[in-house]
């Protein structure tokens, strides 16, 4: 391999200190919090021009040392508004009472692997999320908690399920065939999000097997509470730092660390319930129609009710069972040894009938002082989650209920036994009962998870002028699933099968480590400063899954090992990455202008050339001009480009040997997809340019970005000639665009001493077109739909993410396939209010999409049976008249909605309660919290968020009888010791 | 602060060197890792490339067996009905009652087919080959053997490619990587030729190719796996090339060559008829997860129906029965189908159980057999000056397989009649195998005797270059060696 680039040489020589200027005397003082007057721990104070810094200690007292003469002193503090007063020669103290930031002014956004820069003089627009935020209404996953939150950022539900399967997509759909997952990193681990299929597929008959499994993609076990913050960088400039992983954005978690002080402990009881949001009706029938459609058998159906109406949907998606979740924290520490415990248990009840989600976990965040100068940190979470996901989406064996619903006439009732106490075999046309289904299929997943850090911190030398520091990490991410599938023989669904009786075993087994060092140098000149670090990381990560099935097994038997048919697939992929990077940050004329720029060296085993370094550039500036909407004000022009890269997926490298068999002897063949020797990196190049600013007394900020980012080289597949033995290669080409706008505003309508208003909005929009398909004819992505029934479809020139299929001409004839729709949502907005009066706090979060299209095939499905509510209507027909012709545009609808993400109220008892000692709380909170209470939508299917094939590269918005939406409401009571 | 200031550029010196070292051994330790991450989900092609073990190359010699199964089916099928020796009246698929017998061809789909496989068989010998020849393993006479072995399936896979494309042209020299430019197209002849010269090389090199292989070998091969009993079956492949190019491309040499063929070939006029059967045969199985016959099917389906033609035009035996190869090889169906103005009454039986008439997945189908060779010998004999032989080779088979009274052909006869006399016979004998029908009727240009069932249907004289294939080379659908 190559040797280490001569910049890290370059770097190292820079790291030489010049003498350091002498310190003179020592200055103390107190950092208070304004409104309460009480001691603020673990604030920064530092000197304006140099490079010390210190922290308060638990009495919120501070000493640092400063140079003769006059000087500014800054006091920092997150959550908390930057205080910065000037001393004078003579002065020795000087004390701080900081406000609350409440428009988040103060943040740190992240520049490097061990470097940040205030989000004042932030060169891109990174999203900041505070775990005050994301904790306030219980959230299965962080991405439920995210929604509505943060611009640049598309979340959407795959279906109503407990527990996950949620996509996020940031900054629009970047590739074709390679990872469309963002980069999580947790305290500086990289943490799998892989969504493993669970298996059901192979019961269930789904058309795309494991695609429409409806899996939980595994951010699933973070627990929201752990959370002190979540950054998510966006564009190219700000995720290169990560390389050839980032071209889907980076979500970077900080958990919650304790501070020194006295010891803090929180306990959350929350008690809630999940309640079904919509059902969909059915068509009413007489006992001479139902008669006429599924002959005499069908008649007793009416023997005590003449218009006997089942809604099914009430049937099997009831109130779900108590959901709770109990939170509790212990934090604290001395100057030199800080901790935070919190443990979780949490139980959703699903809507549908035995299905729920359930988290536990155990969090320990250690930092360590070992010497003056050296600090480490340690993270350990221990993480388990358990789903029983149900019975839904595609089914084409009626194993799933929505499926059945759409084929079972109105006037059957599930839940009718006979004389014995057995469901009645069913008599109207399929072979299944959701109703015996969910009593007795199981779909069962626990994943345990163990994900742990460690960074060492030398602050190997400050001088007035400059600092020099050095930080090694690394971690381990590393998960089991195992999916547990069980349709017993019994079921009607198996019944009729040729072998009754499967049971699946599923196993998932990921690793993930990466480890990494970084030398961080700032000088500070006069009116100027330079930050240089570089640094080395090593990841690795590995998946394996394996799946067992066996199918005709014996009678109340669910291991595999009691069936007949047993088969088995195992797929294991590894991935190892090393880097290098250097960057620079400059800041000039009295640091107002800040340019940051860097370079990240990397190679991969997955790329064709393993000893090739891809080197991802990035360069951005900031300039900050103060004071042009008044005292205080500031506005700030930014500009970036950077580049990132989405690495080949494993194998595609390689050519494979089929195995043939005959005559029991197994041959070797060379298989019909010629693996791509010299396959690289999709790359992603963005340009960003944004304007941000902070006006009337800090009382309104906004940011506003403008992106254009295109993604090159793309991973795409190709039909060689077929004289070469080959069918498909994979290779690198073509070109795909994503353009798009974000803002945020935050205002503060109102700041009184009793009353605070603030009110944050984004707004995202973004659109994708295919600009090079490198000569490929237009084609079909992989999971783009079902064919004839509107599906994705890569053509240049139009969005990546347009439905294609027949329509109606001005004739009403069906024409041949043309674009019918764009699943892509015009734009979102979202909405956060937080209104604080006294001890009472409201807060708000609305959530708007404009646009998008959705594919209702589960109204499909109801036309293909006779079986629409609408049954015989002017609506109807029109969309028969699509149906009989294979025209899909009466099912196209509009996606857009309007959803109550969250709504909590609560209130803080006042503290002279609290003085008879109710159970030694010093603190106590009660409130009431709801979770997409309400919906208003256009789409007259469940719920328009919705994703059929799950996490997908581009197809979603597909409705094939998913898991219904709930709402839920908890009740909270929260307790400081 | 506690840093010495007196010397601070020395102990910035030091550390700088330690900082070197211990940065430089960071990424020592990364590039130690292994970044040659190889698949483990199934072998690569590297298993072969990389030097290829003895137990790898084994199973690579039965790979390529189990492809020479490639395309049987649509041989059968589609040859079958592109020559009238049946058809396909399941109605699933309309191209079977249309384009492929009233046209036009589409080079996108059914016309474009019988390529794709023959061509990936194509690179796994090609693969084989490359390995064979660096392995450390095999000994000199065992690599020969192999190679043999492998030409003698590469010649005949090229031959497949030939007899389907004619006029249109093939690619030949199609080893080379993925990156370069396709193979050029030659014409039927070259292919042809290529073929022949393979089939040569491979009989040289199984000559020198010791006593055995170093492989096994699938069913079907019974009686022919070991160098010197495969290059009898080698000769009998060549001699067959050597007679299509004799009377399809004019070569000059080709009878006297293919006389000297079918002479080390394992042709036999001892123990008849017995001795009718004996031969290659492509070897089905129906076990789970191996290969079906794909033609045999139960005597309800309305899939497969004997050309009505094959019924009537059956010559009778002494004893007033058809040919005894039509009453062995077809039966009346419990009942007709029609399907688009086609009906079909009978339904081939040769791969069903002949008692029972079931269907039979382990059914074999004759590659090549001592009675086609028979009728090989009496097209070479009659070609090169030996009548009185062709007329003796004629009626063995005659005689022997079909029950009939010797032909009334004399070495007088016109050459019309002792192909149309062939013609019969290899029908018969070869009927719902290899498309004989149609490739004997473009080797003596009588395509236009071929029934015509229903007004505007044509009998197509080849098919085309698969579109993809004309794609990849940037020339108009249908592309020929000619042009696009």
């Amino acid at each position: 391999m190559r040797r280490t680039p001569s910049f890290l040489a370059v770097a190292i020589a820079l790291l030489l200190p010049v003498a350091a200027s002498a310190q003179s005397r020592i200055i103390t003082g107190t950092v208070t919090i304004a409104a309460t007057g009480q001691p603020l721990p673990d604030a920064m104070i530092s000197l304006v021009g140099g490079a010390t810094e210190t922290r308060t200690g638990a009495d919120g007292q501070f000493r640092i040392a400063a140079p003769a003469g006059p000087v500014t002193v800054l006091a920092r503090a997150i959550g908390y508004k930057r205080l910065a007063k000037p001393l004078a020669a003579g002065a020795n103290r000087v004390d701080f009472a900081l406000e609350k930031d409440l428009l988040l002014l103060e943040n740190v956004v992240v520049t490097g692997q061990a470097t940040t820069v205030e989000q004042r003089s932030a060169t891109t627009a990174v999203a900041h999320v505070s775990g005050d935020e994301l904790s306030r209404v219980a959230a299965p996953t962080i991405e439920n908690a995210l929604v509505g939150k943060v611009s640049g950022v598309n979340l959407q539900s795959n279906s109503g399920a407990p527990g996950g399967g949620i996509q996020m997509q940031i900054r629009g759909n970047n590739t074709i065939l390679g990872s469309f997952d963002p980069l999580y990193v947790i305290d500086g681990v990289i943490y799998s999000n892989a969504t493993i299929a669970s298996g059901r597929g192979d019961v269930s008959d789904a058309a795309f097997a494991t695609a429409e499994d409806d899996a939980v993609n595994r951010v699933a076990d973070i627990n929201p509470a752990d959370i002190e913050s979540i950054e998510i960088l966006k564009g190219a400039a700000a995720s290169s730092i990560y390389g050839s992983k980032a071209a889907n954005g980076v979500v970077i978690i900080t958990t919650k660390r304790g501070r020194a002080g006295e010891t803090n402990v929180h306990l959350t009881q929350r008690l809630g319930q999940f309640r079904p949001s919509r059902t969909l009706e059915s068509r009413h029938w007489t006992e001479a129609e139902a008669v006429a459609k599924y002959g005499a058998g069908v008649a007793h159906w009416f023997d005590n009710n003449p218009n006997p109406y089942f809604n099914h949907f009430d049937q099997i998606f009831t109130p779900g069972n108590l959901s709770f979740e109990t939170l509790g924290d212990v934090s604290g520490g001395t100057d030199k040894t800080r901790y935070f415990l919190g443990v979780t248990n949490k139980h959703d009840g699903g809507i549908e009938r035995n299905t729920g989600f359930d988290r536990q976990g155990l969090r320990l965040n250690l930092d360590q002082d070992l010497s003056e100068k050296v600090t480490a940190h340690v993270n350990s979470v221990f993480n388990r989650s358990t789903n029983d996901r149900g019975w839904n989406n595609n089914c084409n064996n009626f194993a799933c209920h929505g499926y059945a619903f759409a084929y079972t006439p109105s006037f059957v009732d599930y839940s009718a036994k006979d004389a014995n106490g057995n469901y009645l075999t069913p008599d109207w046309g399929i072979q299944a009962n959701p109703m015996q289904t969910t009593d007795l299929a199981k779909n069962h997943e626990e994943t345990d998870r163990f994900t742990g850090g460690l960074t060492l911190n030398w602050d190997a030398m400050t001088s007035g002028r400059q600092s020099l520091r050095f930080v090694v990490g690394g971690g381990l991410d590393v998960f089991q699933q195992a999916n547990d599938i069980w349709s017993p023989n019994e079921l009607f669904t198996e019944r009729t099968q040729t072998l009754p009786g499967t049971s699946v075993e599923n196993q998932g087994n990921s690793r993930y480590y990466n480890w990494n060092a970084n030398a961080i140098h700032n000088y500070t000149g006069r009116g100027f400063s330079l930050g240089t670090s570089g640094g080395l990381q090593y990841e690795d990560r590995q998946l394996h899954t394996s799946r067992i099935e066996t199918e005709n097994l014996v009678p109340g038997q669910r291991n595999v090992g009691q069936g007949t048919n047993t088969t088995g697939v195992e797929n294991l992929t590894q991935e190892r990455t090393v880097a290098l990077y250097g960057q620079e940050e400059i800041r000039l004329l009295s640091e107002m202008l800040l340019v940051q720029a860097g370079l990240r060296a990397e190679r991969s085993s997955v790329n064709g050339d393993v000893a090739k370094y891809n080197v991802f550039p990035k360069i951005s500036a900031s300039y900050r001009i103060l004071g042009l909407l008044g005292e205080g004000s500031e506005i700030k022009p930014r500009i970036a480009y950077g580049e990132t890269g989405n690495l080949p997926t494993f194998g595609q490298k390689f050519t494979l040997l089929n195995t043939p068999q005959l005559g029991g002897s197994s041959g070797f063949t060379v298989a019909g997809a010629s693996g791509f020797a010299g396959v690289e990196p999709e790359r992603v190049k963005e340009i960003e340019v944004g304007l941000d600013g902070i006006a009337m007394n800090s009382r309104v900020t906004w940011e506003l970005t403008g992106f254009r980012r295109n993604t090159t080289n793309l991973l795409l597949q190709r039909v060689p000639a077929p004289s070469t033995g080959f069918s498909s290669q994979v290779f690198n080409g073509g070109k795909i665009q994503n353009q798009g706008i974000e803002a945020s505003l935050g205002v503060t309508p109102v700041q009184r001493r009793n009353l605070n208003w603030v009110w944050r909005t984004t707004y995202t929009r973004y659109t994708s077109e295919v600009l090079d398909l490198a000569g490929l004819p237009p084609f079909r992505p992989p999971l783009s739909g079902f064919g004839g029934l509107g599906v994705t479809f890569i053509e240049v020139g139009k969005p990546l993410t347009q439905l294609i299929g027949h329509a109606f001409d001005a004739n009403g004839d069906p024409t041949g396939n043309q674009q019918i729709g764009n699943t892509a949502p015009d734009y979102r907005i979202g909405m956060v209010h937080d209104v604080n009066y006294k001890n009472f706090a409201l807060n708000m979060v609305l959530d708007y999409q404009h646009g998008g299209d959705i594919i209702n095939l589960t109204q499909f499905l109801y036309d293909d049976s006779g079986l629409s509510a609408d049954y015989g209507s002017a609506a109807w027909e029109y969309r028969m008249k699509g149906y009989n012709n294979g025209v899909m545009t009466p099912y196209i609808e509009d996606a857009s909605f309007l959803k109550l993400r969250e709504l909590s109220l609560s209130m803080q008892v006042p503290d002279h309660y609290l003085r008879g000692g109710l159970l030694g709380a010093k603190s106590l909170r009660l409130s009431v919290a709801g979770r997409n209470l309400l919906t208003w939508q256009r789409y007259s299917g469940l719920d328009p968020e919705v994703g059929n094939l799950g996490n997908a590269a581009i197809r979603n918005n597909l409705d094939v009888a998913a898991y219904p939406p709930s709402r839920s409401i908890f009740f909270e009571i929260s307790a400081g010791f | 602060m506690t840093m010495n200031r007196k010397h601070p550029m020395a102990r910035a010196g030091r550390r700088r060197v330690s900082m070197r070292a211990a940065l430089g051994a960071l990424v020592l330790v990364a590039s130690c890792n292994n970044f040659d991450v190889q698949n483990l989900n199934s072998p690569t092609a590297e298993t072969l490339t990389n030097g290829a073990t003895r137990d790898v190359l084994a199973r690579t010699a039965i790979g390529v067996q189990i492809q020479a199964l490639n395309d049987r089916g649509g041989i059968i099928q589609q040859w079958g009905i592109y020559g009238r020796e049946g058809w396909n009246l399941l109605g699933n698929d309309p191209r079977e009652t249309g384009e492929e017998i009233s046209g036009p061809q589409d080079a996108g789909g059914r016309a474009g087919g019988i390529w794709t496989g023959q061509y990936s068989a194509i690179r796994t010998i090609n693969t084989f080959q490359a390995a064979v020849e660096n392995a450390a393993g095999l000994s000199d006479a065992e690599k020969k053997a192999a190679l043999g072995f492998s030409k003698t399936m590469e010649a005949w896979h090229l031959q497949i490619v030939a007899l389907r494309s004619g006029p249109v042209g093939m690619p030949v020299d199609v080893d080379r990587p993925i990156s370069d430019d396709p193979a050029p197209l030659v014409s039927f002849a070259e292919g042809m030729a290529a073929a022949s010269a393979l089939m040569d090389e491979a009989y040289a090199d199984l000559q020198a190719g010791g006593s055995s292989f170093p492989f096994s070998f699938v069913p079907g091969y019974e009686g022919f796996t070991t160098p010197a009993t495969f290059a009898k079956f080698n000769r009998a492949l060549a001699a067959k090339i050597l007679v299509h190019r004799a009377t399809f491309v004019n070569c000059a040499t080709c009878w006297a060559e293919a006389k000297t063929a079918i002479g080390e070939s394992f042709i036999t006029t001892a123990d008849l008829p017995a001795s009718l059967k004996l031969g290659v045969y492509f070897g089905y199985t129906g076990a789970p997860g191996e290969l079906s016959n794909p033609v045999t099917e139960s005597m309800t389906s309305n899939r497969y129906w004997v050309h009505p033609s094959i019924i009537t035009g059956a010559q009778l035996q002494p004893d007033g029965k058809p040919d005894q190869r039509l009453l062995d090889k077809v039966a009346l169906a419990p009942a007709p189908r029609t399907l688009n103005d086609l009906t079909g009454s009978y339904k081939p039986v040769m791969y069903n159980d002949p008692a029972t008439l079931a269907p039979d997945p382990g059914a074999d189908i004759p590659w090549i057999t001592n009675e086609e060779l028979l009728l090989l010998r009496a097209e070479i004999r009659w070609n090169t000056n030996d009548k009185a032989g062709a007329i003796s080779d004629i009626n063995l088979v005659r005689v022997n397989a079909g029950g009939l009274a010797p032909t009334t052909l004399t070495v007088a006869s016109p050459d019309s009649a002792f192909i149309t006399e062939l013609l019969y016979n290899r029908l018969y004998s070869l009927m719902w195998t290899q498309g004989t029908r149609w490739i004997d009727a473009r080797r003596y240009n009588r395509l236009n005797t071929l029934p015509i069932d229903r007004p505007g249907d044509v009998v197509h004289p080849n098919m085309l270059i698969p579109a993809s294939e004309c794609d990849a080379r940037g020339l108009t659908d249908p592309c020929s060696v000619s042009g696009g």
